[in-house]
C-alpha cells in the first residue's frame, strides 16, 4: 500500500524576482496493493512530478510518502518506472537493457539473462534479443522499457505517459497488452496520462488533477469489470466507458473555460 | 549473402546496403586515392615543369626517402621520434580522459579549471618548447612535453563536453533502478561519452603528431625534426619534403589506429550518426 500525505513541493523561480511554480499542493492519496490507478490532468499539472516523487527520483518540500508504512527516501527496489522518453541504453543489445536493472542488483549474467528471455518474449519481442535499440520502432522499444521494469519483479510499477509519445494504433495495442500482463502478475501501477479514454480503460480508479498549483480534484472510481483486455472493444463501446469519461471531460472542459476566462478578463483589464 | 534466405523476425542484415554502395567510388576508399593521385600528379607536374630550385618533383622526394630508408639514415631519428609520440601521446591519453571525466563530472572543478584549459588550447602551443627545454634539457623529454601540451587540452574538452551531454533521461533511469555513483559512472556515463570522447582522441592524434614534428623543429637535436632542421641548413628540400611525406603518412596512420578503435568500441551507433555519406 502506498500512503502520500500532504505532499507538496514547489520548484524555484528561475530568475531572482520570479516566483516559484507550485508543482503540488497538499496531495493526499492512498494507492491500494495490486490497484491500477491512473491520473489524469491538463498538462503542467504535477502528475508527472507526483510520480517521480513516489520513484523517489526529487525531493519534496512537505508531507511524506510511505510504502508499506515504511518512509521512502530515493529509488527503492520494490518500485520500478517505465519513461515517457522510453531511455533505452542505445550501446546495449534489446537483451542487455532488459538485464540492466537485474544485474545493478547484483544477480548473475547466468541467472538474468533466463528471466529477460522470458520477459522480452511475453511483450512479443521474442527474436530481438540481439537487435539494437535503434533497430526498434518506437512501440517495440517501450515494450522492452516494459520488459526491463518487469524484469526486477517490482511490487509497485510507476508509469510515466510511456504511450504518450506513440501512434494510436500502436498505443491501442500496448495498452491491450498492458493490461493482460497486468491481468496475469498483478502488481501496484500507477499511470500517468493525459488521455481521458485511456485514463478510464485501463484504471480502477483515475485520479483528476488540476494545473497551477497541481492538486488532486477529484478521484473517479471505474467500476467496469476485469479482467478487460479479453473484450476490450466491448468495453471501449460500454455505457460505462462512456459516462465516465464525459464525466471526466465535464470537470477538464470546465477548469479549461475557467482558465480562458481568466486570461480573457486579463486582457481586457 | 548466403543462407538468408528465411525470414527472420531481426533485420537480416545490421546496415542494410542500398546496391550503388558496392561501386567503390563511393565508399570511400576510392576517393582518397583519386584524390591522393590528384595531389601528386599536380605536385610532379608543378616541380618538373616550373622547376623552381626548391621544389623539386614527387618522384625525386620519394625516391629520396627510398634512399634514406635504405641507408639507414632515417631510421634511428623516426624511432626517437615515434617513441616519443607514444610516449607523450599515452600520458596525454589518460590525463586528458581523468580530467576531463572529473571536468564533465563536478560542476566544481569545472569551473576551478575550465580557463587553464581554453587558455592552454588556444595559446600556441610552440610557445611552451623553450619553456621545456629549458626545464628538461636537451634529450626526449621535452619533446614528449610538447606533444602532451599539443593534445591534452583538446581531449580535456572533448571528454568533458561528451559527460556533459549524456542524456539526462538515461542517468535518471539508472537511478530509478537504484543504480549508486559508480555504476552510474561505468554503466552509463562512460560508454554513452565513448564516442565524443573518441572523437576529441583523433583530433588529439594529428596533433601529437604536429607536435612531435614542431618540437623536434624547434629543439633540433633529436629525431626526424632534427633531420629537416639539419637538409633545412643546407637548403636540401628534397630530404626536407621526404621527411615531411614521412610525417604525413605517420599522420595518417595515428589517426587511422584511432578511428579503427573508435569504430571497434562505438560499433552501437548507426550507421546514419556517423555522418552523411
Amino acid at each position: 500500500m502506498i500512503e502520500i500525505r500532504g505532499l507538496s513541493k514547489s520548484f524555484a523561480g528561475r530568475r531572482r524576482g520570479r516566483s516559484g511554480v507550485q508543482a503540488l499542493e497538499d496531495v493526499n492519496l492512498t494507492i491500494e496493493d495490486n490497484e491500477f490507478l491512473t491520473v489524469l490532468g491538463p498538462s503542467g499539472c504535477g502528475k508527472t512530478t507526483l510520480l517521480r516523487c513516489i520513484a523517489g527520483l526529487v525531493s519534496w518540500d512537505e508531507g511524506e510518502i510511505l510504502i508499506d508504512g515504511k518512509q521512502i527516501r530515493g529509488p527503492g527496489p520494490e518500485r520500478a518506472m517505465v519513461f515517457q522518453s522510453i531511455a533505452l541504453m542505445p550501446w546495449a543489445t534489446i537483451l542487455r537493457n532488459v538485464t540492466f536493472g537485474l544485474e545493478l542488483r547484483g544477480v548473475s549474467r547466468s541467472q538474468a539473462e533466463p528471466r529477460a528471455r522470458e520477459l522480452i518474449e511475453l511483450v512479443g519481442l521474442k527474436g530481438f534479443e540481439t537487435a539494437m535499440p535503434f533497430e526498434l520502432s518506437g512501440g517495440m522499444q517501450q515494450r522492452v522499457g516494459l520488459a526491463r521494469a518487469l524484469a526486477v519483479e517490482p511490487q509497485v510499477l510507476l508509469m510515466d505517459e510511456p504511450f504518450g509519445a506513440l501512434d494510436e494504433q500502436t498505443r491501442r495495442l500496448l495498452q491491450e497488452e498492458l493490461l493482460q500482463i497486468w491481468e496475469h502478475r498483478r502488481t501496484t501501477v500507477v499511470f500517468i496520462t493525459h488521455s481521458m479514454e485511456e485514463a478510464v480503460l485501463l484504471g480502477d480508479r483515475v485520479v483528476l488533477m488540476s494545473a497551477r498549483p497541481g492538486k488532486i480534484e477529484e478521484i473517479v472510481p471505474v467500476p467496469m469489470p476485469r479482467p478487460r483486455s479479453e473484450h476490450i472493444d466491448t468495453v471501449e463501446g460500454s455505457a460505462d466507458m462512456h459516462r465516465i469519461t464525459q464525466q471526466l471531460w465535464g470537470r477538464l472542459r470546465e477548469w479549461q473555460v475557467d482558465v480562458g476566462k481568466a486570461r480573457g478578463v486579463a486582457a481586457a483589464s | 549473402m548466403s543462407g538468408n534466405a528465411m525470414v527472420s523476425p531481426r533485420v537480416s542484415q545490421r546496415h542494410p546496403r542500398p546496391p550503388w554502395v558496392g561501386l567503390s567510388w563511393a565508399t570511400g576508399a576510392g576517393p582518397t586515392t583519386i584524390a591522393l593521385l590528384v595531389g601528386i600528379g599536380f605536385w610532379e607536374a608543378v616541380g618538373q615543369l616550373a622547376g623552381f630550385r626548391f621544389f623539386p618533383p614527387f618522384s625525386a622526394v620519394v625516391a629520396r626517402l627510398f634512399e634514406m630508408i635504405g641507408n639507414g639514415e632515417i631510421l634511428p631519428p623516426l624511432m626517437g621520434s615515434l617513441q616519443n609520440l607514444a610516449i607523450g601521446f599515452s600520458i596525454s591519453v589518460v590525463v586528458g580522459i581523468v580530467v576531463g571525466l572529473l571536468m564533465g563530472a563536478y560542476k566544481r572543478v569545472e569551473v576551478a579549471l575550465d580557463v587553464y584549459v581554453y587558455a592552454l588550447l588556444t595559446a600556441p602551443s610552440l610557445v611552451f618548447a623553450p619553456i621545456m627545454f629549458s626545464i628538461f634539457g636537451l634529450g626526449p623529454e621535452p619533446i614528449i612535453g610538447v606533444i602532451i601540451i599539443y593534445t591534452v587540452f583538446i581531449i580535456i574538452i572533448n571528454t568533458a563536453s561528451a559527460v556533459q551531454t549524456v542524456p539526462r533521461t538515461l542517468i535518471e533511469m539508472g537511478r530509478s533502478y537504484c543504480a549508486n555513483d559508480r555504476q552510474i559512472f561505468w554503466r552509463i556515463i562512460l560508454p554513452s561519452a565513448l564516442p565524443m570522447i573518441m572523437a576529441g582522441l583523433r583530433l588529439a592524434g594529428a596533433r601529437a603528431v604536429e607536435g612531435m614534428v614542431n618540437g623536434e623543429l624547434f629543439i633540433a637535436a633529436v629525431g626526424l625534426g632534427a633531420v629537416i632542421s639539419r637538409a633545412g641548413a643546407r637548403f636540401d628540400a628534397t630530404t626536407v619534403l621526404a621527411v615531411l611525406v614521412l610525417t604525413l603518412f605517420i599522420a595518417f596512420i595515428v589517426v587511422r589506429v584511432i578511428m579503427f578503435i573508435d569504430r571497434r568500441a562505438t560499433s552501437w551507433l548507426p550507421e546514419t550518426q556517423r555522418g552523411l555519406r
